[in-house]
């Protein structure tokens, strides 16, 4: 789109703009938040069909460059010493499969970059060439290997990789990757091509995101033999997939300045993918806790109502709640709690809900209210329950309690941090609500038991919280924070560029 | 995020060679068959028709039948092979519900064209005068409908009635076509031929329609395919147009003789050729049921073998394996032909004795003979090149042919003299089955590359 160079170039992948989700509306808060700030959005996505926008993008967006990561641009039909060219990559590209780094990634840069308006998928991908260099993988790493699915699985791996070093880098003054994998990869591009400053912040964790749609996978191949187990030395296929986004990862940790994540959880894995701690920060979300600590709590004549908010999908969990609920009964006989999300999404198992509600004769107490303005709610909630599988960081809990509605939650993502503070939080306010084993109906009940029966435990709870996200995780104390590492990110002079160095 | 997701889906429910393995057995059949029913016919009903009203009662017979064959083979040539192929891409899909449909369009696509076109050449052009023109019309008419016919060969599985049709309608066609010669001239000939055509013709329609018994009226999605498949038009005129030419340019040499008004033909050099192509029938039934055993069940498991996920060192073998049964198929054929060959060079006087065409008869066989020779072979080398769906290359084989064998036989014609005949032919013939060679033996060379990339048609 514009020449003009952006102040900051967001790089996202499946997200932002195109994709509605929790990342997509946080990419749009953080473009709203700075309107003095131009920013163009690198949005990487599988193909390169045209695709509805789910959020129209701020006055501030001065460019957008859309990157399909299945479809590399055709490229020239020959090349001159393509073979030559190929078999140079071939080494580089063997170790982004495996134990390769930022160093495999630039010489990778090197040699691509300058014939990059040549080069595409004619030439890296279907060449005779590029396919004895297949052959040639295939045979020095999974030489027992269905060949096809090696094949069709390498392709799609190198079709992104290629896509990351081809794609135009737009101009800007400091580029932000929204996780690592593929979009961690053109960070490091923008590192080395740029030597300008480049931030991560990573949401949920790439790699491991990627392990567990690889075991899912896995299991629709074949059915019996996914374990989570590692068995036997023999390397498959999956591996080349595990290697590859580890190998991006690292690529990512060591070309960029700062590595922001939610909740201290996650930098335990990014510690172990090798990120180096000093570059490490949490910068948690933020909420409107000026909008939702004016949520006035309804203390009349009504009955003690919780409530889950959140999609009816299983990885909520809502079968244990739904238990925990029909246990609670028994001491709180007016139980009212509520299951506040939309149900479009896997109707199976929401008629499976249903089906529970009915079977434990709780119709009268568990109420699928739909879609709901969290807001208008928490003025009449006693607590919020979340008995999710697995979360990151859920902002219901913030916004819950910045109206003073305590939580109870399963142990997954955040949640303990968010509920009992930090190991660091200074000074320590104490317990905001109670956090459960996952997958335990019993263990629920007994906190929300705990909760609704004594409401001065209640009200302390609900004072915890209500602090603890005014002082850390108000959405404009957080908004100024990003803002701090902008400036400062903007402000750092150009280091070298990778083709300075005369090499 | 959404794209590895999206990714592995695909990869989880993907068939990527399901371009190439769509059955091409038929390609065999296709060619070659018809190619054997032509020589066979047009022979046997000469030498009949000869032997009951001699030579110049049959001229408007013989004229008749030449025309009809190699004009409706290059007639049909554009439709016949988009519609074998659509046909073998719906048996392998396991969906042949369009093949009664796409039967009913072929016949009536090209017997009212065919009708349309050759009423008025017949009636204006020629001096057969009407009732020859219709009886001629109707022949080219039930040709056509014949080639059409012979898509679904290999569809129908029973290969032997299919055959049995072919010879039961034409031994009709040659018995009462020896009785009517008698009866009523050439006139009778050609409808007694036409009954013989029909036989088979109906006969292959009932078998069709037996084997698939659907509705009429199943769309054909046909700009589509023919969007995908532009070549198939084109290969198909271009080898019809490619074998007949240096024909077509001898009708219009110092041989030529036009014993019926508007339809000149070489007498000469038509016999001589088609005898030489007769020398051809060891090789075309040994290429047509050798392919169906080796050459095919190497193919078939090479690409079984992609399917079911083998290891590289599997597909390399299977690779080597596909090479070499070409290369004893090719052995046997050449010994086998080549022998043949070189026995009617040797007898040639004899045979040309009987066919009556005096001494210069005899050089033109010779060199006939060997031309017939490669050009079979060549045939061969693009029913593999169609197996691979190597479109473009068969597009080139062609093209090239048609040059080579019309450009050699031009300019001997016009610059060598009349004992040079018939060596037009054989460079033109050398000089395509050289660069089919050269193809074939490159796209076997790089068979694994073209399977999984350059002919694969996800891939774009």
């Amino acid at each position: 789109m514009s020449e003009r160079v952006a102040d900051i170039c967001l790089i996202l992948e499946g997200s932002y703009p195109h994709v509605a989700g929790g990342v997509s509306t946080w990419t749009h808060d953080l473009i709203k938040a700075n309107p003095d700030l131009s920013f163009h959005v690198l949005a990487l996505t599988a193909d390169g069909r045209p695709r509805p926008l789910a959020h129209e993008l701020p006055g501030n967006v001065v460019g957008m460059t859309i990157v399909p990561l299945q479809q590399p641009p055709r490229g020239k039909e020959k090349l001159e010493r393509l073979g030559r060219l190929i078999e140079a990559i071939r080494g580089p590209l063997a170790a982004m499969q495996s134990d390769g780094g930022l160093r495999e990634y630039a010489e990778l840069d090197r040699l691509i970059g300058p014939r990059r308006d040549q080069l595409g998928r004619v030439t890296l991908m279907n060449s005779e060439a590029a396919f004895r260099m297949t052959v040639g993988l295939y045979r020095d790493t999974l030489p027992n290997a269905s060949f096809l699915e090696y094949f069709w699985g390498l392709r799609s791996l190198l079709s992104g990789l290629f896509s990351t070093l081809l794609a135009p880098l737009p101009p800007a003054r400091v580029y932000h990757a929204i996780s690592t994998g593929y979009a961690g990869l053109v960070a490091a591009r923008a590192r080395l091509e740029t030597g300008r400053s480049t931030l991560l912040t990573e949401h949920g964790i790439y790699t491991n995101e990627r392990r567990i749609e690889i075991l899912m996978a896995d299991w629709l191949f074949d059915g019996a033999s996914a374990t989570l187990a590692v068995e036997g030395e023999r390397r498959e296929l999956r591996d080349l997939w595990l290697d590859s986004f580890a190998a991006f990862s690292r690529v990512c940790y060591s070309a960029c300045d700062l590595i922001i994540t939610l909740y201290g959880g996650n930098q335990v894995m990014q510690r172990r993918g090798g990120a180096p701690p000093e570059k490490m920060r949490v910068v948690p979300n933020g909420v409107d806790y000026e909008t939702y600590s004016k949520v006035v709590r309804d203390e009349g004549d009504r009955p003690p109502t919780i409530a889950l908010l959140g999609r009816v999908v299983p990885i909520k969990d809502v079968k244990t709640y739904i238990r925990a609920a029909g246990l609670l009964r028994e001491s709180v006989p007016d139980l009212k709690a509520m299951i506040l999300g939309p149900t479009d999404e896997d109707p199976d198992y929401v008629a499976e809900c249903r089906a529970l509600v009915s079977a434990l004769d709780l119709d009268r107490t568990v109420i699928f209210a739909g879609k709901v303005e969290p807001a208008d709610w928490f003025g009449r909630l006693d607590a919020i329950v979340l008995t999710s599988v697995s979360e990151a960081q859920p902002l219901v809990i913030l916004e819950a309690g910045a109206s003073g509605v305590p939580t109870v939650a399963t142990n997954v993502g955040s949640c303990s941090e968010l509920i009992y503070g930090r190991d660091d939080e200074e000074p320590p306010l104490g317990e905001g609500g109670a956090v459960t084993p996952l997958a335990s109906p019993v263990d629920t009940a007994n906190a929300l038991r705990e909760i609704l029966l004594d409401p001065p435990r209640r009200e302390r709870l609900g004072r915890v919280i209500r602090e603890r996200v005014r002082l850390h995780y108000d959405k404009r104390v957080i908004d100024r924070i990003y803002r701090e590492i902008y400036d400062e990110a903007r402000a750092r002079p150009d280091r070298l560029r990778m083709f300075d160095r005369g090499a | 995020m959404a794209g590895i997701g999206f990714a592995l889906r695909k990869l989880a429910q993907r068939d990527n060679l399901s371009g190439v393995l769509r059955g091409f057995a038929h390609s065999a059949f296709i060619t070659s068959g018809p190619w054997i029913f032509t020589i066979t016919a047009v022979t046997i009903l000469t030498v009949v028709g000869q032997a009951a009203l001699g030579r110049d009662g049959t001229a408007a017979f013989r004229a008749t039948i030449i025309y009809n064959f190699c004009f409706s083979a290059v007639f049909t040539g554009p439709f016949i092979l988009p519609a074998t192929r659509h046909l073998a891409d719906r048996i392998y899909e396991r969906a042949p519900e369009s093949a009664p449909t796409l039967l009913v369009a072929v016949l009536g696509a090209i017997q009212i064209t065919a009708a349309a076109i050759a009423l008025p050449f017949y009636l204006l052009v020629t001096d057969l005068g009407p009732a020859g023109a219709i009886a001629a019309t109707a022949n080219f008419t039930l040709i056509g409908g014949l080639w059409a016919a012979t898509i679904f060969l290999t569809a129908l599985r029973d290969h032997i009635r299919v055959t049995l049709a072919f010879l039961a309608g034409m031994a009709a066609g040659c018995a009462t076509g020896a009785f009517a010669a008698q009866t009523a001239g050439p006139l009778g000939m050609i409808w007694s031929f036409n009954i013989g055509l029909a036989v088979i013709e109906f006969g292959l329609i009932a078998r069709v329609l037996i084997e698939y018994p659907h509705d009429v009226g199943v769309p054909l999605r046909t700009r589509e395919h023919l969007r995908r498949h532009w070549e198939l038009p084109l290969i198909g005129t271009l080898a019809a147009a490619a074998v007949w030419v240096d024909k077509w340019i001898m009708w219009f040499s110092p041989l030529a003789e036009t014993e019926i008004g508007g339809m000149p033909t070489a007498p000469l050099y038509d016999s001589a050729l088609f005898a030489a192509y007769l020398t051809t029938l060891p090789a075309l039934t040994l290429f047509t049921i050798g392919v169906e055993t080796g050459f095919f069940e190497r193919y078939q498991a090479f690409y079984r073998g992609l399917r079911e996920h083998a290891t590289w060192d599997r597909i390399s073998s299977d690779h080597r394996a596909i090479i070499e049964s070409v290369l004893a198929s090719t052995r046997t054929l050449a010994i086998v032909q080549g022998t043949a060959t070189a026995a009617a060079v040797l007898a040639a006087p004899a045979i040309i004795g009987l066919l009556r065409f005096g001494n210069v008869g005899i050089g033109v066989f010779r060199l006939a003979a060997v031309g017939a020779f490669l050009q079979v072979a060549q045939m061969f080398g693009v029913v593999i090149l169609s197996y691979f769906d190597l479109k473009r290359r068969q597009l080139w084989a062609q093209g090239v042919f048609l040059v080579a064998n019309g450009g050699c036989t031009a300019l001997v014609s016009l610059f060598l003299g009349k004992a040079w005949t018939g060596f037009g032919f054989l460079a033109g013939s050398a000089i395509a089955f050289a660069v089919v060679y050269v193809m074939v033996a490159d796209a076997l060379r790089r068979l694994p590359y073209l399977a999984f990339v350059a002919s694969n048609p996800s891939i774009e």
